[in-house]
């Protein structure tokens, strides 16, 4: 049993409506089969106003117990460190999550805006966007680089933009159930479970990968890493191991990842050449490496592939064999 | 001597995001009202100087409700701009990810934001609230798990296309990403028939989707319902038989002046994009109805007036000519004063009127008789108009009635994809104006783009919340769901869910918090639930 209050800063409600895709279990089975109570939530809630408003103070007051308090959203802390460009029961949402975060046996942040920022924080920033415990990649945020929760935990983050709805029921389940003990998180916070794989692991052009065919968009087959800047080698997340909308994932549906459950994401700030375009150094080698090699040892064994695969096709050795039929 | 009271509602929940409404109350009847939008992000000032392909990741990710629709806006900015060209196909997948993000909204919005409000015991008098509680009430009720859960299955066809909803950037200009296959196309087929079977024909029209089409006047829809049993108690039978007994037709009337941009570009008349050849080339009908009489849509005709607006004045301008805007010093909803700046929403207007945009406006489009052959004909809602008025259950039903033609078009979209020909075209990057367009589940939304030495000079986006939700004009005019809380007649101060029904049936994505005050006293009401 654990009580849920979720509530949303400087959010678009993507992961909320990331949460309401849920299959296994569906938000109402969270409900009904495995305890989880919703004190109350934005969008699925029934209270309004002053309901609301004295909710939040029988929490702080210790009236009520939050088992876990669920952040969605950039803490936008403008303009000028007020936070009075986003207003929740009167008062800035920042000063409900700073004391909030307080009496919260776990503070779970779920997508890239709460996690580290996201895209209201790119620059020039107009919000003053943060994360909860992380500004992009530097630890700190808006709570600190120290804090912990009640449960000894510190801010637990579910990156994604938005996060896929298991990572977020399974982790409200560990809760609930007693089995967060189980949850082991990286350097970023991230339960270890969904992002120790990279996006990779998984993809269907892994293959194409291998032997260096380049993919593009409305084409079947080919990797997507080398031309359209597909960051699937880079990424840590189980997008092609549970898929999504129980369907397909970015990169099956020939779409390149964008990296959105690293804290870089939107990556290179999104300047000129960087959406959809592999960024290159000479305009041949690739700015970002797949994680794991050496970029020099990337570089030799890539360029190796390459020209074999160019011997090939002009010796007539090769075959598309790598074209999926339609 | 009647008495004026204020309500103050933060937050109004079961909208996206933060709205705040402020209603005063004379005799039980709402005087004025003022919508505040309470956060602010500066997405279009992030874009400033970006690449000129960031709209395709950044603008989804300014509703995660209708990501989908922002995607197609961008995709489609970047083709006028670009001068692209489009395939067959590529128009067909673009239209497939907006139509099934639209009928994702349908039964999520009217069972997890919509229908739980006729569940408040404000109703518990009527003869029919016994079974809308059974079958609406939240989480609990028989109906509400069906529709959430058949909600998620038509963004499963957007998945197998996009790789994911919500936030994919699967349109590009010149086309699509995917080149999807065989078994895509007949597993999207599958999914929309289990849509169809465990919800749309079962649970919600208890009818064939053909029946129910041949519905083209109120006459024909109040004659459907009594038809016979299937149809009296099916989901839809039960809200119509309600929604009148409960009054929903008499409140939340607005403007009377209805906008949509249309939408779902046809595959064989938008190969080379132009703005110019927009309009003939919607199957979903654009227009601006005064009350009286259709007009072609124009998109330079709308201007933004920022006078009531948290961000530094300027004249009111078409996004164009408009600066990215300079936020101001915001209050919250106690210390507001409404004769100055009150929100961060911005107040559209179209010919210098305020006009509602949402399935209402759509569906009143598709009865205009200048329509063109492969443009929607339908002309119930030209006649429920006349014969109901625009009011909260009007909203609704004009919401609810879309999902069966969507149905077809799903259908009939999948069944034309060509899987020999082009997914895209590879466009030339270029500088120069670019105008995208759509109609995102709740109303017509719209994205204009200037592109400057290869980055991006201007970015401006008008969604349909901001059309619906903005505060006054500069003029003093109030915004669409202002004029449509003014006249409601308020029960119960203490718990007005009267306000948050008009808010509601507008879908504002928004978290709607409503602020009720008594205008003489100045007393603050305390307690209330809508």
């Amino acid at each position: 049993m654990a009580n849920v209050l979720w509530l949303q800063g400087g959010a678009c409600s993507g992961n909320t409506m990331s949460f309401l895709n849920a299959e296994e279990p569906t938000v109402v089975e969270l409900v009904t089969d495995f305890g989880v109570n919703i004190l109350w939530h934005p969008s699925i809630g029934l209270e309004i106003g002053e309901q609301v408003l004295e909710l939040l103070q029988d929490i702080l007051s210790g009236k009520i117990t939050m088992d876990i308090l669920v952040y969605e959203g950039s803490i936008i802390q403008g303009p000028n460190n007020t936070g009075t460009m986003n207003y929740f029961c009167d008062r800035p949402m920042m000063d409900w999550i700073k004391e909030l975060s307080k009496v919260a046996g776990y503070v779970v942040a779920i997508g890239d805006c709460a996690t580290w920022g996201g895209i209201p924080a790119v620059p020039p920033n107009p919000s003053e966007s943060t994360g909860m415990q992380f500004h992009k990649k530097d630890k700190g945020g808006f709570l600190g680089a120290d804090y912990k929760s009640k449960g000894g935990l510190p801010v637990i983050n579910i990156p994604g933009c938005p996060a896929h709805p298991d990572w977020i029921t399974q982790i409200l389940v560990a809760i609930s159930t007693g089995r967060i003990g189980d949850v082991l998180i990286d350097d970023y916070h991230r339960p270890k479970t969904f992002f120790t794989d990279f996006v990779q692991t998984g993809c269907t052009n892994a293959i194409s990968f291998a032997q260096k065919i380049d993919g593009h968009f409305g084409k079947r087959g080919g990797c997507l890493f080398y031309e359209v800047g597909c960051r699937g080698p880079m990424t840590r997340a189980s997008c092609n191991r549970i898929l999504w909308n129980r369907q397909s994932s970015k990169t099956r549906a020939n779409h390149p990842c964008l990296g959105c459950t690293e804290p870089g994401f939107p990556h290179n700030d999104l300047v000129k050449g960087s959406v959809f375009k592999t960024m290159k150094h000479l305009g041949f080698l690739p700015k970002d490496t797949p994680k794991g090699n050496s970029k020099l040892g990337y570089y030799l064994r890539a360029g190796f592939e390459k020209t074999m695969g160019t011997i090939e096709k002009v010796t007539g050795g090769h075959k598309e064999l790598r074209e999926t039929s339609k | 001597m009647g008495t004026v009271k204020e309500l103050n509602i933060s937050p109004v929940g079961r909208v996206e995001g933060d709205l705040d409404v402020k209603v005063y109350i004379e005799n039980g009847v709402v005087t004025r009202a003022h919508t505040q939008a309470a956060m602010f992000r500066g997405f279009e000032k992030i874009m400033e100087g970006k690449d000129p392909q960031a709209g395709l990741i950044v603008t989804p990710r300014i509703c995660g409700i209708c990501g989908g629709s922002h995607l197609y806006c961008a995709s489609s900015a970047l083709d006028t701009a670009w001068k692209t060209n489009l395939s067959p196909n590529a128009l067909l997948l673009r239209a497939i990810g907006q139509a099934t993000e639209t009928i994702q909204s349908i039964p999520r919005w009217f069972y997890a934001i919509f229908a739980t409000d006729m569940a408040n015991k404000k109703f518990a008098n009527k003869p029919l609230y016994g079974e809308v509680v059974k079958r609406f009430a939240a989480y609990v009720g028989t109906s509400f798990q069906k529709g959430v859960t058949a909600s998620g299955r038509p963004v499963e066809v957007y998945a197998i296309f996009g790789g994911q909803w919500p936030h994919s950037s699967y349109m590009v200009p010149g086309g699509v990403m995917c080149a999807p296959t065989l078994k895509d196309i007949t597993r999207a087929h599958a999914i929309m028939n289990r849509f169809r079977n465990d919800w749309l024909e079962t649970v919600w029209l208890g009818c064939s989707i053909d029946r129910y089409m041949q519905v083209k006047s109120w006459d024909d829809l109040l004659a459907w319902v009594e038809e016979n049993e299937s149809h009296r108690d099916s989901d839809l039978g039960l809200f119509i038989r309600a929604g009148l007994e409960f009054g929903l037709d008499k409140f939340g009337e607005g403007v009377g002046k209805f906008l949509a941009y249309g939408t779902y570009l046809h595959k064989d008349l938008y190969n080379t994009p132009t703005i110019e050849g927009r309009n003939k080339a919607l199957i979903s009908p654009s227009g601006f109805f005064d009350g009286e009489k259709y007009h072609e849509f124009d998109h330079m005709h709308i201007m933004e007036h920022v006078k009531h607006s948290w961000f530094k004045d300027v004249p009111a301008a078409h996004p164009w000519d408009e600066p990215l805007p300079t936020p101001v010093p915001s209050q919250n909803l106690e210390q507001t004063d409404f004769n100055n700046k009150y929100s961060w929403s911005k107040a559209p207007r179209y010919m210098g009127q305020a006009a509602e945009a949402g399935p209402l406006s759509r569906v009143i489009m598709n009865s205009n008789p200048a329509n063109l052959d492969h443009q929607f004909h339908d002309p119930l809602f030209g006649d429920i108009l006349k014969q109901k008025g625009a009011n909260v259950f009007t909203r609704a039903l004009a919401r609810m009635h879309e999902a069966p033609r969507l149905y077809e078009m799903v259908n009939k979209w999948l069944s034309e994809v060509n899987l020999d020909g082009a997914f895209y075209i590879k466009p030339e990057e270029r500088d120069g104006k670019g105008f995208g367009a759509t109609e995102a589940a709740r109303g017509a939304l719209a994205h204009w783009i200037e592109i400057e030495d290869g980055v991006i000079k201007n970015y401006q986006v008008v969604a349909p919340t901001t059309i619906n939700v903005g505060p006054n004009d500069d003029l003093g005019n109030s915004g669409p769901i202002e004029a449509a809380l003014e006249g409601t007649e308020i029960e119960d101060p203490h718990d007005p869910v009267e306000v948050g029904m008009v808010a509601r049936s507008f879908d504002s994505c928004l978290v709607c918090t409503v602020h009720a005050h008594d205008e003489k006293t100045g007393k603050k009401y305390t307690q209330f639930k809508l």
